[in-house]
């Protein structure tokens, strides 16, 4: 039984891309990146997703760079 | 001379023909300007995540080539005027990683090695 307090099981975030040995995020690979946006279409802050400062930096520049190309969207229409 | 990649979104109610005749109007000045077209790759037509001019798809061309500077300003300024292309983006060719493509390599010698094996 899980002591008082204790009971939100705690788990270090780790970067997923590092895990997986990423070398360069690609903005053409939009099936990746879509994990790194929320439902809305915003950049999921590395807080949440835990990924380190080198690959949320490639992250946002490859979001961007998707969205020009309408591969992701700017924002979600459905909560217009 | 720099590496460069260049995607266009042209209208998907453009013919194969026209998107061809298109296409050459790109690579044309390329080899002009004393650049390299390197690779060309055609997706096809995609669904388009947002509404561009009242389109939901697109016919995307993805291009990898070798070119001045100032050739690059100059597709920049002709896609703009180009009705038919709806988005366009160059951007700069990231370093080749040598480390992706080894990797499948060894998977396969490994499959092949494997197979001989069995056999004997």
């Amino acid at each position: 039984m899980a002591r008082d307090g204790e009971s939100r099981s705690f788990r270090r975030k780790f970067c997923k891309l590092c895990f997986d040995k990423v070398e360069r995020i690609d903005y053409k690979d939009d099936r990746r990146l879509t994990r790194f946006i929320t439902d809305r279409g915003k950049i999921v802050p590395r807080r949440i997703s835990g990924t380190c400062a080198r690959h949320q930096s490639q992250i946002t520049e490859a979001v961007k760079r998707a969205r020009i190309l309408a591969l992701l969207p700017f924002t979600s229409e459905q909560y217009r | 001379m720099k590496l460069y990649e260049t995607t266009i979104i042209f209208d998907p109610s453009l013919e194969e023909a026209r998107v061809n005749e298109e296409m050459e109007r790109v690579t044309g000045p390329i080899a002009q300007a004393g650049g390299e077209v390197i690779e060309v790759q055609r997706w096809g037509k995609r669904k388009l995540a947002y509404l561009i001019g009242k389109r939901r798809d697109g016919t995307y061309v993805h291009v990898k080539h070798k070119s001045p500077p100032t050739l690059v300003a100059e597709m920049d300024r002709r896609f703009r005027l180009n009705e038919s292309v709806l988005r366009h983006l160059t951007v700069i060719a990231p370093k080749e990683s040598p480390k992706e493509e080894p990797k499948a390599g060894e998977e396969g010698e490994k499959a092949a090695a494997a197979t001989p094996a069995v056999g004997e």
